[in-house]
């Protein structure tokens, strides 16, 4: 039986979709800035209620990473630590149908 | 979807914690009951998870020329419910509130509502809508992590606008804004994210499909049938 993989390939395909729309914008947006939504959220709090957005002093203290270096390499963190975990977990249980059949 | 730190109102911080915190309590003696029921949904629980996890690290660029990221909780609340995906969400947006300064520790409860709770429900929901009609099985998957990943973004918006209501036009006008800024970079990205947690619902469907069939995340002959096609 011929395997089916019409999900890998759809998914090749819209990867490849995101991927063309992200050189498009790039070429033709000259003024993308590909800043987080986040703080394009922020920056429009500060615009509606007319304070700098320096006005916005966090309630609780809080650490911020020093610079943009450590703060990629704090998601980096955060991204190897979850794809330990789906590495640990499919070897896990590809070895479990390993043994299931050999027994 | 992050609100940052301070910027919002501090009696909106303690509604949202408010609303926030029976689901996490509530997801904490759920987790503890299927984990006591069976160990071996340890496993699922990690990927599903880890997926949470890596999703919501990766900032994606977007057609509007600025940067987003998924959210992953779509794969959670399909296998475990709403409730367990709350928790998850808590640990990781604590993780980036500490070490990231991205939301805030006054701001998780808005931040835990929007990710951890209202995508996760709205993703559900649409998942046990879909999930006993004749529609296949991987577009009801799909269907469930793309609108968990935008309901978070529009209960983000929500949340700005309540605090922050436009001059003129008031909560409606400033929803829209808001709405504009978040849930349309968030399109495509959800699309992705969709399609990718799908592909990895049909591995898990291929390797370890008992587990699917004991949590009744579809019934044994939709599991079946989808397995004979692989």
């Amino acid at each position: 039986m011929a395997k089916n993989y019409t999900l890998e390939i759809l998914t090749v395909v819209v990867l490849a979709l995101f991927l063309v729309g992200f050189i498009y914008t790039t070429n033709t947006m000259k003024d993308a800035e590909f800043g987080g939504s986040d703080g394009v959220g922020s920056a429009t709090v500060a615009e509606m209620t007319g304070q700098s957005e320096d006005a916005f002093q966090p309630l609780i203290p809080q650490w911020q990473p020093p610079s943009g270096e450590i703060e990629s390499c704090l998601f980096a963190i955060q991204a190897t630590i979850g794809g330990i975990i789906i590495g640990l977990v499919f070897g896990y249980w590809i070895g479990q149908n390993k043994r299931e059949k050999t027994t | 979807m992050h609100i940052m730190e301070g910027f919002l109102p501090a009696i909106w911080c303690i509604v949202w914690w408010i609303v926030a915190l029976p689901f996490l309590i509530y997801g904490i003696i759920q987790l503890k009951k299927i984990l006591s029921e069976n160990r071996e949904y340890l496993p699922l629980l990690g990927a599903t998870g880890a997926f949470i996890f890596i999703l919501s690290a990766l900032k994606l660029p977007s057609v509007t020329g600025s940067c987003s990221h998924p959210t992953g909780t779509g794969l959670s609340a399909i296998c475990f419910g709403p409730f367990i995906t709350s928790v998850i969400c808590l640990i990781v947006l604590l993780f980036q509130s500490l070490f990231l300064a991205h939301g805030g520790l006054s701001v998780l409860g808005a931040n835990i509502l929007s990710m951890g709770i209202v995508g996760p429900v709205a993703g559900y929901g649409i998942y046990r809508l879909l999930k006993d009609t004749s529609l296949n099985m991987y577009i009801t998957v799909f269907v469930a992590c793309v609108f968990a990943d935008l309901f978070t973004y529009i209960m983000t918006s929500i949340e700005l606008a309540l605090a922050y209501p436009a001059e003129i036009g008031g909560y409606m006008s400033s929803f829209t804004l808001f709405f504009g800024i978040f849930a349309i970079t968030q399109i495509p990205l959800a699309i992705v994210e969709g399609i990718v947690l799908t592909l990895v619902f049909k591995y898990i469907v291929q390797l370890k499909p008992d587990i699917l069939i004991t949590l009744q995340v579809f019934s044994k002959e939709k599991i079946d049938k989808a397995r004979s096609e692989i």
